[in-house]
Formats: structure tokens, sequence, C-alpha cells
């Protein structure tokens, strides 16, 4: 809460807590700003972009004077009254057409920006085909090695998923899973080096979007098949401010919770040993028992083994691991093997 | 029987739903998100651009669907509801983690105790009224003394004992109670996290006030009348730097004052109107002495060094006095 003002009634003060800093964080919210030009271009992409974001995005109407790499004031300004964390930048000019700068904020402050040309555009109006339904979550799909590789893509991938797909849920029901943003790189150039600042020689980014139809295939994963939804883009990186260069700001935003003793008790934050699933699906566990006591055991007595005749031997093999399976089913009745079962899967 | 058809139909279902990479693709099922980190098929890529990025992105796909579809999932009343692992890929957050709330003063009590939070129900079943009532509020429980319409009196009370108006102050002092234990523990919480208590501060601020007002007098204080208890002030104690410090030291100190001086001449300079202005009586004035110009012609004597200047000193003033 603000240490300034205090609120006055119930409702200011549930708005104020419903902004305050949350440990598991609500989706950024994108404000989607016109610059002082935007072709037309921009503006559709803008708009589309906007369609698959909803509802977590404000759309600013008036042209704005904001050029946020040289100056990211009234950014600061418009993400602190509006509560948002990312922002859309549009802007034409000539020596820069068509460009989009993708700003992500932490704390109100700008922690990074990427600015993007629109090469090729094709609007989602040009494709026949079904749209998902606004405010269902996407499947994100990066293709290319340099998403592993090369600061700039590594830095895009992470803007780009903060943008569609940050936050942080537990479950899902996946029959509202519908559509999927892919992002390709074009082939990779022999001579690229991820140190140059060479931007013609960077590959182009593919942004397509797809809807997915699931067809049942007789096992227990369906078939997918994609269906090109639009809009798609075909972008090429310009300038961009890494996160790095905030190092302070980029500390304190990676910082993380701390690993509560429930989840700490599910084994999360611990490298899980000695569970696997094998081929068939199923969880195996191994159990250490330490080294088995056998000095009491009593092996049959056999007339060969009597004293005098000491030259069989008849230790026995012993094995410290014992092999346990249960099965991935919920079908079992039996209470115990529920209850173990459970135990596994909360491992997992 | 011939089971191959359906063997074949089976083992090709099984191939449209399997993705098979050279780099196994990275799913993290978390932010729904799959990495494909092959190398771009550059002839694949120039035929059928369109095509290629569709095949990729099915095959990827693919592979995030299995995955999803193998984890595990609970019964809800809307549905399936599929649980997610913690995604695995790094994000910056955009707001700072909060800072966690200081306890209460109750709360350090309970948990030096070991005492369990019990959460209070709003209401309370009422033997008499055979009904749930309200803890507090509008017919609380907390008022039915005040709202019964007749009275006991303890024996030998006074004249003017008044039993509804005793609850109700009773009350109003446990609401009063509860409300300066919130404030306490508020200001404890921000005194925390500042570096100074608040009352700390004041109190500095308070002896800060009075040493100025101390010596704030024509006398500085020297006549002032004690009061008893009054503590002496302590002044700002005179620090002495070591006799032999390091050369580097001593250097650095020397050439500071050398600075100053020098930056002392140039502010003076400064305040003449022009370099070639000369205060003609007053130089002088200073070249002779105080003699006059008429000394100035006259040749300079045996006398000389600090001991001449001393003695035409006093000698002026002699002679003005005659």
């Amino acid at each position: 809460m603000s240490e300034f003002w205090k609120p006055k009634n119930a409702r200011s003060k549930r708005a104020l807590e419903a902004r305050e800093a949350k440990e598991i964080e609500d989706t950024r919210t994108a404000i989607f700003i016109k610059g002082t030009h935007t072709g037309e271009v921009v503006n559709n992409v803008m708009k589309e972009l906007m369609a698959l974001k909803r509802p977590d995005a404000v759309s600013f109407s008036k042209k704005n004077a904001i050029r946020p790499f040289e100056d990211a004031s009234s950014l600061e300004f418009f993400s602190q009254k509006n509560d948002a964390s990312l922002f859309v930048i549009g802007q034409t000019t000539k020596k820069r057409p068509d460009g989009l700068v993708l700003v992500r904020m932490f704390d109100n402050k700008v922690l990074d920006m990427c600015e993007l040309g629109v090469d090729k555009f094709v609007s989602m109006n040009e494709f026949k085909t079904p749209k998902s339904t606004p405010g269902h979550k996407p499947m994100l799909h990066f293709a290319s090695d340099l998403f592993d590789t090369h600061p700039r893509f590594i830095h895009i991938k992470s803007l780009l998923i903060s943008f569609f797909n940050g936050q942080v849920i537990d479950s899902i029901h996946l029959q509202g899973i519908e559509h999927v943003i892919s992002i390709s790189l074009s082939p990779t150039p022999a001579s690229l080096d991820t140190t140059s600042t060479d931007l013609q020689s960077l590959p182009k980014v593919h942004l397509r979007t797809y809807t997915i139809k699931l067809t049942p295939s007789g096992t227990r994963t369906p078939h997918v098949t994609l269906v090109p939804m639009g809009p798609s883009l075909d972008l090429s990186l310009r300038r961009h401010t890494p996160p790095e260069e905030n190092a302070h700001l980029y500390g304190l935003a990676m910082r993380k919770p701390k690993l509560k003793k429930q989840d700490l008790d599910k084994g999360l934050g611990k490298k899980k040993k000695n569970v696997e699933v094998d081929e068939m699906g199923d969880v195996r566990g191994r159990i250490h028992l330490g080294k088995q006591d056998l000095s009491g055991l009593r092996g049959k007595k056999m007339k060969g083994l009597r004293e005098g005749m000491e030259d069989g031997d008849a230790e026995m093999e012993s094995d410290g691991d014992v092999e346990m399976e249960s099965d991935g089913d919920d079908d079992d009745e039996g209470e115990e093997a529920d209850e173990e079962d459970q135990r596994k899967r909360q491992r997992r | 029987m011939d089971v191959s058809d359906i063997l074949a139909a089976h083992a090709a279902k099984q191939i449209t739903t399997r993705v098979e990479k050279e780099i196994p693709l990275l799913i993290d099922a978390g932010f729904l998100t799959v990495t494909d980190l092959n190398v771009v098929d550059k002839e694949s890529y120039d035929a059928d651009r369109e095509d290629y990025l569709l095949s990729t992105a099915r095959d990827g796909i693919q592979a995030l669907i299995s995955t999803l579809f193998s984890l595990p999932s609970t019964h809800t009343q809307d549905g399936p509801l599929t649980s997610l692992p913690p995604p695995n890929t790094p994000l910056p957050r955009a707001k700072p983690l909060p800072k966690p709330k200081p306890p209460t003063k109750w709360e350090q009590f309970a948990s030096a105790k070991g005492i369990q939070k019990k959460r209070k129900e709003r209401k309370v079943w009422d033997e008499e009224k055979q009904e749930w009532v309200d803890r507090w509020g509008r017919n609380g429980k907390n008022k039915q003394g005040e709202e019964q319409w007749i009275q006991e009196v303890p024996h030998g009370a006074d004249v003017d004992h008044d039993p509804v108006k005793n609850l109700r102050n009773a009350r109003k002092a446990r609401v009063a109670k509860n409300e300066r234990q919130r404030l306490q523990n508020e200001s404890r919480a921000q005194s925390s996290s500042s570096q100074l208590p608040e009352r700390e501060k004041r109190k500095q601020e308070i002896d800060r006030t009075l040493a100025t007002t101390r010596v704030s007098t024509a006398s500085m204080g020297r006549f002032d009348k004690q009061l008893e208890g009054e503590k002496k002030l302590k002044g700002v104690k005179r620090k002495f730097e070591p006799t032999e410090t390091s050369v580097e030291s001593e250097k650095k100190t020397n050439l500071a004052i050398l600075s100053k001086l020098d930056g002392d001449a140039k502010r003076a300079r400064r305040d003449v109107p022009g370099d070639d202005a000369i205060n003609v009586r007053k130089a002088i004035r200073t070249v002779s002495k105080g003699r006059g110009s008429a000394a100035l012609a006259r040749p300079v004597g045996g006398r000389g060094g600090k001991t001449s200047s001393r003695g035409s000193k006093s000698g002026g003033r002699g002679r003005g006095k005659r």
C-alpha cells in the first residue's frame, strides 16, 4: 500500500491491495501506445496483437510523443497509473519504418526493451478459419538453435513468454487450450557471430498463430493438427536494451520467493532421486534398505554341507536395491495402494 | 486371422503422436512452452516457408500436448484439471517480492508459547433464543447484557449505580484497548523498517533544540540559572592529528591548505573592479609602512626587516600624538 496516503473506504482499499506486490503474480497487463506517427500496418499489427493479449490489454487511442530509448519517464508514469508492466509502442519513421517497441517493466521502472520492425503482416481476417476465444492461454513454440545461444534471441524469447504466457499457474483445463503462437527464425547465416552488433546479419523472426485441432489417435495422447489462424508477422530485430544493463533492477526482478515447507515436502527445489518413469508410463521408485543382516539366517541343512565336508559355499547373494512398482492408473480400489499412489504422485 | 492390418494401423497412429528430433525438444509445461533447438533446415525453409513453419510447429506442439496429457489430473465440477509443474524458465518479476509482515506482539508471544491460531466464528449459539446470533454488531451477543430490560443490582450498591452504563463502558474500553494495541503494533512495524524508532528520533530532535536554546543567550548560557539535575552541555570535542603521519597524508593536507589559499587569492582578485585599478593611497601606505610618500623619497638607512617596521609603527603613532 502507498506510504503517502491511506485508503478512505473499503473499495479503494481493495483496489490498492489488488495492486500490491504478490508472491505469485498476476498476468502482466500490456498497454498499446501509438507513437507520433503510425502507419496502417503498425495500427493493424497492434490491434491484432491486442486481440491475442486480451483481456490483459489496455489501448491508448491518442498519439503520444514517446521515444522509449531516449526518455522512459512517461512510460513509468503510465505503468504506475494503469498497473501495467508491459508496453507495445508503435512508431513509423523514415529511418525505422513500421517499428514496434516491446518494453518490460519492473516495479514501474523500465527493465528491458526490444525494437522490432514489421517486414510482413498478414491479418487475422485474411485467414477464413476459426479463431481462438479471447482470454484463453496460448501454447508457445520457439524453433531455432539461436534461442539457446544468441543473447538477442534469448532476450526476445524471454520477452515474448512474459508477454503471452508469463503467469505461473498450478493447473489448467486442457480443453481450454485453443491456440498456438509459434516463433521461428529464418535459417542461421554461417557468418553469424554472437557478439556482433550488425543487425542485418540477424535472422528474421517469424511469428505465426495457429489453432489446434485434437483428434483421437487411439493412444492416450491425441493427434495434433494445426490450422493457421492469423495474425502472422515477419519481424526483424532492431535496437534493444537488455535487462543486464539495469543490473540492479534485474537482480531484484529475478529474486525467487522462499519455498514453503509444504512445497519442499512435495520435493520441489530438490533433485528427485530414485524416481523415474519407465517406457510404459509407470512411475518406478527405488528404495534403499541398507545391508541385510544375514548372519542369523539359517540355510537348508544338507548332508553335503555337514562338518568335515567344508568346501561348498552357502553364502547367499544380497542386493541393497529392491525394486518397487506402482501403477499410473487411478483404478486401484485398495485404500493402501491408493495412498501409496498419491504419495508417489506428490513426490512427482 | 491376420492382425497385421490392425497392428499396422495402430503403429501408424503411434507414429503421428510420437515426435523424433535430432536434439530432443525442451518442454516447459509450466509456461506451456516448447523450444525446438534443432538447426533450421534451409532447404525446406526455402522450398515452402509456411509449410515448413507449420510442420515444425506441429511437431513441437505434439510433443508438448503429449507431455500435458501425461500429467496427473484431478476431477472437479468444471471438468478435469491438469496440474502443471512449476515453470523452469526464469522470468523477471513485475513487482518486487512482498516483504513479510512483521509479527504483532501477540503473534510473537503466541509463537514463543506455541499457541496455535484459532479462527473465531462470526456467529455464536444462543441457548435462550435457540439460534445462532452474531458475536458483535447489531443485536450482537456482546451487547446482550446492555439490552436486557431488567438488571440485577448487587446488594449495597451505590445510589447512582447503573448496570447498563457499566456494561457499556466496559465494552467501549475493550474496543479502545484493542484499537490502541493495533496502533502500537503498526508503529512498531513501521519503526522496525526504518533505522531508528519514531520515539528515539523525536527524543534526539528535542535534545538538539534544547542544546541550541541553552547557548542562545547573550552570555552563551554562562550566567543562566542552573536547574536541578541539569546536565552539562557536551560540546564538540577537539581532535588532534597525530604529530607523526605518513609523508603522503602530510603532503595531502599541506596541498589542501595551499589550494585553499590559492582559491582565496583568486577570490580576492575578483573583488577588484579591474586589474590595473590600484588604490594609490593604499599602495603608498603599505609600501612606506604608514610613513607617507615623503618617507619613500628618503634613502633607507641601517634599519631593516621586522624590527624596523615595528619601530616605525610605534614612532608613527607617537608622532601623531604629539
